[in-house]
């Protein structure tokens, strides 16, 4: 198998379990290009069985601090189309497809893992919700910071915080756009184990190797309780 | 302050409250709550970004009385059509745009708890009791509260509560996912104001009512539907504030 070489993301594969990292180092910005280069890896991993577990997680001491507003507004403020009163009529094709790398990624039939150390803010939050384990380490900060600047999470996380945490956190948590810690975030069970961040990856990587023996989504609170407790 | 059927309404700065005001139980005096037109009436003035429901005095509310009902039934007015007309007002309520709070302290039962269940967020007193109590009589909640509680706990637990009619206090009702916030007794009306107003004094209407709206998808919407939505509105919001922004940095020039 011979892996594509990416230019924002980090891609490599070992006995069976690939990591995929954010490379754009030092905040892993969630870039256009990063996006369009997801959807391809997504495909890439999908096309291939060697691939039996998947840990995502951020080059150097950060996940990722989330998309690029000002180049995301600058896009959409271009590519959106609008009627005459300025009114939206069509969501671009791009935002379209971001969701959807999302939906991809969690309908594999392989575990995937997010492992997080450092700031995991906005859409890198949301790619997280959509991995089916989220481990941390113990230094991590989170937040969906859009609602500070006029905005809203547009890639589904209001659903999965909502699912995952109950409505009155989604919604303390996505109208305050505040940061939270890590303890919060295994409280609120958005994460599923905190980890010194040291042993954080080998956590993973363990995780992963017992997991994908055996991976159906319906046992995932299973699998929690059986290697992250 | 407006009051009908024994439930008051008055606004405090952008806040909305309901009040449970038939002391000291406050019980519900028409099994649908309040008037669906009322309550679209009170909750129409769009400078509101929040609402508290809260009882008047140490309870927040004892529930329909059973006896109104079953003097109903015996008179044969069509019960029915009251009960339709409750989980109308109660739907409205949990599909307002802004954000409910229901601010509980003593007891909270039978159509208490369903009021309580059908806002977005529950603060309780230390002292809070819950119950379904209508197995005693015979009967089963009427507006929609099994289904709500069944969508907060899971089916084992209410099953539980509402085939066994039994009293539980604060703490299992956060256990059971029935309350999100317990504080002490005297607290509950000014932590549900002041939360209110920290998570919507700094937020345009606009940006409350998207998150509501895809609160709401989150409830009732595949995960397909509900994302496609919520990059729509994620899209209309950035081409607002490109605009603004855009808009701002012309006028610095």
């Amino acid at each position: 198998m011979n892996i594509p070489v990416y230019s924002t993301i980090h891609l490599v594969f070992d006995e069976g379990i690939g990591l995929l990292e954010l490379n754009t180092p030092p905040s892993n910005t969630m870039t256009m290009e990063f996006f369009a280069e997801f959807a391809s890896v997504l495909e890439f991993i999908r096309a291939h069985t060697e691939f039996r577990a998947l840990i995502i997680s951020g080059r150097g001491r950060h996940f990722s601090s989330g998309a690029d507003v000002p180049v995301l507004l600058r896009e959409i403020l271009e590519k959106a189309e609008t009627d005459k009163n300025g009114k939206l009529t069509k969501v671009p094709d791009f935002l379209s497809s971001n969701y959807k790398s999302l939906l991809i990624l969690e309908s594999f039939n392989i575990p995937v893992i997010s492992s997080i150390r450092g700031v995991c803010l906005g859409s890198a939050l949301e790619l997280a919700l959509f991995s089916h384990f989220r481990l941390c380490g113990e230094d991590a900060v989170f937040s969906l910071p859009e609602a500070s600047f006029n905005l809203v999470p547009g890639l589904g996380g209001i659903y999965k915080l909502c699912c995952i945490s109950g409505q009155a956190l989604a919604l303390d948590r996505v109208l305050r756009g505040s940061t939270f810690t890590a303890e919060d975030a295994f409280k609120y069970r958005i994460v599923d184990k905190l980890v010194p961040k040291k042993v954080l990856l080998a956590t993973a990587t363990g995780f992963a190797r017992e997991v994908m023996q055996d991976f159906r989504i319906e046992k995932r609170a299973l699998y929690v309780k059986k290697y992250l407790a | 302050m407006e009051t009908i059927d024994k439930i008051s309404w008055e606004i405090r700065s952008d806040i909305g409250i309901i009040t449970l005001d038939n002391p000291p139980e406050n019980y519900l005096v028409q099994p649908e709550f309040v008037p669906l037109e009322v309550l679209k009436k009170w909750t129409s003035y769009d400078y509101l970004k929040g609402i508290i429901i809260c009882g008047a005095g140490k309870h927040f509310s004892g529930g329909g009385k059973l006896e109104n009902l079953f003097r109903m039934i015996r008179n044969k007015e069509n019960i029915t059509e009251s009960m339709e007309k409750g989980k109308a007002v109660l739907d409205h309520l949990e599909e307002l745009e802004i954000p409910v709070v229901a601010a509980i302290q003593g007891i909270c039962f039978g159509g208490g708890l369903e009021v309580a269940l059908a806002s977005h967020i529950r603060v309780c007193a230390e002292n809070a009791l819950f119950a379904f109590p209508e197995i005693n009589q015979g009967v089963i909640p009427g507006l929609g509260g099994t289904v709500r509680c069944f969508g907060k706990t899971g089916f084992p637990r209410a099953m539980k509560l509402i085939m066994s009619g039994d009293m539980i206090n604060a703490e299992d009702a956060q256990e059971m996912n029935l309350v999100d916030f317990i504080v002490g007794k005297q607290k509950v009306f000014d932590f549900s104001f002041s939360l209110l107003q920290k998570l919507t004094r700094d937020r345009p209407l606009t940006v409350i009512n998207a998150v509501m709206k895809a609160l709401k998808n989150a409830r009732s919407m595949s995960i397909e539907d509900a994302m496609k939505e919520e990059t729509r509105m994620f899209c209309e919001l950035a081409l607002a504030e490109a605009s603004r922004r855009n808009g701002s940095r012309e006028t610095k020039k």
